[in-house]
């Protein structure tokens, strides 16, 4: 829905967010905050094994002690969940998979009592032995984690499972034919990255109050990210009709797709119910988000590029072991939403991917920012400088060779346009701001000081990770004034979004932004269908329900407007909350006069309360076919740029990073402080992944880190000197004024900068993550044994 | 239990707590002022940054029963009359909050620094707000809120 | 908190040397920086909590060039980060505190609290070591002036019995003026733990090093002649330290790194 309006109000303005006064106030009300009349208190017993099955479970003492009003354990909760692949029981049944899983919960008149009442829960565990990695996990004589996974019910026009094995899916991506590629090659470049499992760390832990009401009736409070997920995964799981469930959302602490799936609502829900109805509230430890609410993939992922003599890539073969940990619901389709992207902005003619989600005993993963990309890049991004290595090219000579352009296609088939976004001009831009190649005088006086300065460029790409037929809604009403309310359910976590829409809509109606109110609580009841709050489709999906929504309010107020103004609807216009005839201004009705009804002087009225409704649906998209993974899988593609410069001390391998640069084709900027808020968040977040984050577990799969004494993440001195942001403008032609997503792309790839930058400074191969300084240490000691034809073949 | 008295606000309240309450949960619960938050009971965070006594603290980590007899400031003291404070202005105009978890405790950091010391250096502010995490912001844009409040930024 | 104990704030010294001897399993309250995140996890379930910083002569901080510096045990690190002759006289305890967990957390953690808790990783005691610091203990019996050398016997253990009380940290006049620095090794540039620190100190007549994270106590690796060699430094903390493989560091970096700093402070305190 791009218009080349060069006339717009709001799009493109640094205008304060909507949500944002609530916030610095301290009157924004999030799910930890509320209180409810009866509401009781509940806390979970978790194992502490990995793998283990459950010999007994004593209650007894617990369900005794005064206070206590209700104690569960999985034995009486016969529910499976699932968004993708249904696979996680409410509390473990007969075996523990994962360090820090629910065995049993307590509800209580407060936490004391709970607590209390926890610790006299009595299991006895047989410890077995638990599967900790990928390649263990895929051995023959692997302990099989799932044994049922033949029965699970999944999403079967996307996914494969494997039955009998730990592997939860399997997705396949052929282009051409990789083989005859690797055949015409002159190089083959082959090597292995791996990325550990991380945390989304939200401010918010995950909480929720839950109340089971009379007539299976329920009422959830939570801090998910998406109201109707929640109440779809708890109908199906309970059996129950849509129309019971009732989900509301205030603000949310942040979710970075922790929050996407469903989490607690389940137990929380069930403990309300053992405890007569009455509202149940759980709020997370910081410790329990660590183990017990799900965490990001690991990867190890395995990369081999035939390379021209020009070192054009011919051919590429990807193999990408993800680690799902002991539930693989959402991880099945970060497999397969990297399945079609695992290449990034490259363009390769035959290729090759082979996708495996891995049951391991881990604590479980689910969706996080950039959705698998952040974790493919390190390895990929890294790669691209390795095979430009064996070329003797520079690395930003070796991308630019290989980069989309309008032409190429991408690994599932599909053509990449001049609309598709620039790429090039990203690299460009972020080369020019980190004066790759040179040294500024600065630079010179650290090198002389006998630090080494590091420059590097790394790409992104990313594309919304959603079901084919996503759809979104938006509605808006006219308030008696002339004012508007909006409500959509795209959960406001932070991102922006409601500020964005609220932009959208007084464009439209040509109404002061101010004149526009959107709703921040979602509600299942009182707000209109999204799918999901997650994927960076938000702006792209409700932005385009908002015109349509729009659009629909100004018909119905066109229509008043022309039986009061007896004229023809195509002779109007509007303008400052006024319905006027084109040809005579003065002639007019203000959209107060309409809001509600217009009332002639004698008292007749006519029309009646407008509504706008703007329905989406993402259009032309397709499943992708599952032998060879050909489609359409994107609704758009957001790709851009970091560039980063790291100071690095070549003895110690401590290292500051200085910039990071980033340039991104997001189409067009709608809100500029958000999309720079937006941005230098993915960023820094991004570096939490490179420089210091990551799972540590001991060898019997216990978590040793669930905390921020040993968990860091950034902090304010941990910001280089200098963040920059470009914004490039190649509008989408069906984003709502051209835009695309934004939230997430940023994110992708920083933490291969780092990497690649590392290497420029100090000659560093760096082939995990994360990068503390004493991995660049080991790194620079190892250099000596590091050989380009380990991991090339030069036919 | 313990019987204290504590000025919060400006406000005076007496209030029977329990020995092992934490004043963090006594503000957030016993008095309902939720602005302070809980983001992960270990001092690390900073999201339950109040003042007491005049210093940022981090009050998942003080006992009510301490500070009977003390003087609390939340962040709920900010606006007055209906109004925003400067600072909470210049958090407005930067975009310096997303999800808004952590602002409480931004909030009152920030103050703490600009009531010692007007022109904070960039790295003074990044070494006041160290023990605020905040996930979303990336804190670039907190930091020119800064700046800006203590007319620091250039147009 | 998930259990109950009893709160007590004593106002006197009497009061609360009457308490320690009477009360089983108290422990002291100073900032709580790490008793409160310790019985939150668990890790300590005391019966009683006595905070100490309702006696007025706990927040004490004067120097005098006759006793040197003297620290109550309710003075906070923020305290002394901010005192005009801490930082005149001893720059390298200021450093140290700057270094030392966050900006909220220095205005409630307590100088004494991070000596006394005997974490193998304190920031403090490294430069306490080479000022020649000694803590003094009080008790219904009298009191003890214990040297910071002698204080500490393993990982949280140090020779104050359960009757007694850490009043106050002196250091010796002698030690004023000392130059130096402190650098510690941590995984963020934000606060962290010390991975390995090192407290090299040069005062009038002495160079003093120290390492933290390397052993089971902190360790003073020696007090040498001004003149020092930096071949006897490196070979005494190799000599020294017994770093250990853990979570949040290897030993052999934690070796390396302990020659490094030592190495780079030495280097800058020659320039």
């Amino acid at each position: 829905m791009y218009e080349n309006d060069k006339n717009l109000k709001f799009i493109g303005k640094d205008i304060p967010r909507k949500d944002t006064l609530a916030k610095i106030t301290g009157e924004a009300m999030y799910t930890t905050d509320m209180v409810l009349p009866g509401m009781l208190h509940a806390l979970v017993k978790v194992s502490p094994y990995a793998s283990a099955k459950i010999l007994s479970l004593d209650t007894s003492k617990a369900e005794a002690l005064p206070g206590v009003r209700g104690v569960l354990t999985g034995a009486e909760l016969d529910y499976k969940i699932g968004l993708y692949l249904v696979d996680k029981d409410v509390l473990a049944k007969k075996f523990v998979r994962h360090y820090g899983e629910g065995v049993a919960a307590v509800v209580a008149d407060d936490l004391k009592i709970a607590q209390n009442a926890i610790d006299l829960i009595e299991v006895k565990y047989e410890p077995m032995k638990p599967v900790l990695n990928v390649k263990d996990a895929l051995k023959k004589d692997a302990p099989v984690i799932h044994p049922d996974l033949g029965s699970y019910d999944y999403f079967e026009p996307c996914f494969t499972p494997k039955p009998g094995t730990n592997i939860a899916n399997h997705t396949k991506t052929r282009k051409g034919d990789v083989e005859k590629a690797f055949a015409n090659s002159d190089y083959i470049v082959e090597r292995e990255y791996t990325n550990p499992a991380v945390q989304h760390v939200p401010m918010e832990t995950h909480a929720a109050i839950v109340q089971w009401k009379v007539d299976n009736n329920i009422q959830i409070w939570s801090s998910a990210q998406s109201a109707f997920t929640v109440r779809n995964l708890m109908a199906n799981s309970f059996k129950l009709p849509h129309s019971k469930i009732k989900v509301t959302i205030p603000n949310v602490g942040g979710g970075f797709g922790g929050k996407a799936g469903v989490g607690i609502e389940p137990l929380v829900a069930c403990l309300s119910r053992k405890a007569g109805g009455r509202p149940v509230k759980f709020v997370a430890s910081r410790e329990e988000e660590f183990y017990m609410l799900p965490r990001r993939t690991g990867l190890v992922y395995n990369i081999k590029t035939g390379l021209s003599k020009e070192g054009k890539i011919l051919g590429q073969k990807m193999s990408l072991y993800w680690d799902a940990g002991a539930y693989a619901d959402y991880a099945v389709n970060v497999t397969r939403a990297t399945g079609y992207s695992a290449n990034g902005p490259y363009h390769i003619p035959d290729a090759w991917l082979d996708g495996y989600t891995i049951y391991t005993n881990l604590p479980y993963s689910t969706a996080y920012r950039g959705f698998g990309h952040v974790e493919f890049s390190w390895g990929l991004e890294r790669h691209m400088d390795l095979c430009a290595q064996t070329m003797g090219i520079d690395p930003y000579e070796f991308r630019k060779l290989n980069m989309y352009k309008p032409g190429s296609t991408t690994i599932t088939g599909e053509e990449i346009t001049a609309d598709s976004g620039n790429v090039r001009k990203c690299v460009e831009t972020v080369k020019e701001a980190i004066g790759y190649g040179t040294l500024t005088a600065e630079e010179k006086q650290i090198e002389a000081k006998g630090k080494k300065i590091g420059k590097a460029m790394v790409t992104f790409k990313k594309a919304p990770a959603m079901p084919a037929f996503t759809g979104s809604t938006t509605t808006i009403r006219m308030n008696e004034d002339g004012t508007v309310n909006a409500n959509l359910t795209l959960t406001e976590i932070g991102q922006g979004a409601y500020t964005a829409i609220a932009q959208i809509v007084a464009e439209r109606l040509r109404i002061p932004y101010d004149d526009v109110n959107v709703t921040i609580y979602c509600d299942t009841e009182h707000d209109p269908y999204d799918w999901q709050t997650v994927a960076s489709k938000g702006l792209f999906m409700s932005g385009n329900a908002s015109i349509k929504a729009a659009d629909d309010l100004l018909e119905r107020v066109y229509k008043v407007a022309s039986e009061v103004l007896r004229c023809d609807v195509i002779d109007l216009d509007h303008q400052d909350g006024k319905v006027f005839i084109k040809h005579h201004p003065k002639s007019f009705v203000t959209f107060a006069q309409v809001a509600v009804g217009y009332a002639y002087p004698n008292g007749n009225g006519v029309g009646g309360p407008i509504l706008g409704v703007g329905s989406y649906i993402a259009q032309g998209l397709t499943n992708l076919e599952k032998t060879t993974g050909q489609g359409y899988p994107a609704l758009d593609w957001t790709m851009g740029a970091h560039g980063v410069i790291v100071e690095a001390d070549p003895e110690s391998g401590e290292y500051t990073i200085k910039k990071i640069a980033t340039a991104m084709d997001l189409g067009k900027v709608i809100n500029l402080g958000c999309a720079k808020g937006q941005t230098f968040g993915a960023v820094v977040q991004g570096m939490g992944t490179g420089v210091c984050e990551g799972y540590i577990y001991d060898d019997q799969g216990k978590l040793m880190n669930p905390n921020f004494t040993d968990n860091k993440i950034p902090t304010s001195k941990d910001v280089p000197e200098s963040l920059e942001f470009y914004p490039i403008e190649t509008p989408q032609i069906d984003g709502p004024y051209g835009a695309r997503g934004i939230g997430e792309p940023p994110m992708v790839s920083v933490a291969s900068g780092i990497g690649n930058a590392l290497k420029d400074a100090l000659g560093v191969e760096l082939l995990n993550l994360p990068i503390r300084s004493e991995d660049v240490w080991r790194a620079i000691a190892d250099k000596e044994n590091f050989n380009l034809k380990d991991y090339v073949t030069k036919k | 239990m313990k019987k204290i008295s504590i000025k919060v606000n400006g406000e005076m309240y007496v209030r029977e707590v329990a020995d092992s309450r934490i004043l963090l949960h006594f503000l957030r619960e016993d008095l309902g002022l939720t602005a302070a938050k809980e983001g992960c009971g270990a001092g690390e965070c900073g999201a339950c940054t109040i003042f007491l006594n005049g210093r940022v603290v981090n009050s998942c980590l003080v006992l009510a029963a301490e500070a009977d007899g003390s003087e609390i400031v939340t962040l709920e003291n900010e606006s007055k009359d209906g109004s925003l404070s400067d600072l909470q202005k210049f958090f407005q105009k930067h975009q310096a909050v997303q999800c808004g978890y952590c602002t409480a405790g931004m909030i009152m950091s920030v103050k703490e620094l600009l009531l010692r010391n007007a022109k904070p250096s960039v790295e003074q502010i990044k070494d006041q707000i160290e023990g605020n995490f905040c996930r979303c912001t990336g804190y670039s844009q907190i930091i020119d809120a800064v700046l800006d409040a203590s007319g620091q930024l250039d147009k | 908190m998930n259990f109950d104990f009893d709160y007590c704030a004593p106002q006197t010294e009497t009061e609360l040397l009457d308490l320690l001897a009477t009360t089983k399993d108290a422990v002291l309250l100073a900032g709580g920086t790490d008793l409160i995140v310790n019985m939150r996890s668990g890790l300590k379930k005391p019966t009683t909590v006595v905070n100490f910083k309702k006696i007025a002569q706990c927040h004490q901080l004067e120097f005098d060039a006759k006793k040197g510096l003297v620290i109550g045990a309710g003075v906070t690190v923020n305290n002394l980060l901010e005192n005009k002759v801490v930082k005149e006289k001893f720059p390298v305890l200021a450093e140290a505190c700057h270094l030392l967990a966050s900006h909220q957390l220095r205005n409630r953690a307590t100088v004494i609290g991070n000596i006394v808790n005997a974490s193998p990783s304190g920031d403090l005691p490294p430069v306490f070591l080479c000022l020649d610091a000694s803590i003094k203990l009080v008790s219904k019996k009298g009191e003890r002036v214990v040297s910071l050398k002698d204080f500490f016997l393993g990982v949280k253990k140090t020779v104050i019995t359960k009757d007694e009380w850490a009043k106050e940290v002196i250091v010796p006049a002698a030690s004023a003026d000392a130059k130096g620095d402190y650098k510690k090794l941590t995984r963020i540039k934000g606060h962290d733990l010390s991975l390995l620190g090192v407290a090299v100190v040069k005062g009038k007549g002495f160079l003093a090093v120290s390492v933290n994270a390397a052993a089971p106590t902190p360790v003073l690796v020696g007090r040498y002649a001004a003149d020092v060699s930096m071949e006897t430094v490196l070979s005494d903390i190799l000599a020294k330290i017994s770093p250990i493989d853990d979570i949040r560091c290897s030993k052999k970096y934690r070796l390396f790194m302990a020659q490094k700093y030592a190495k780079d402070i030495m280097k800058e305190l020659a320039l």
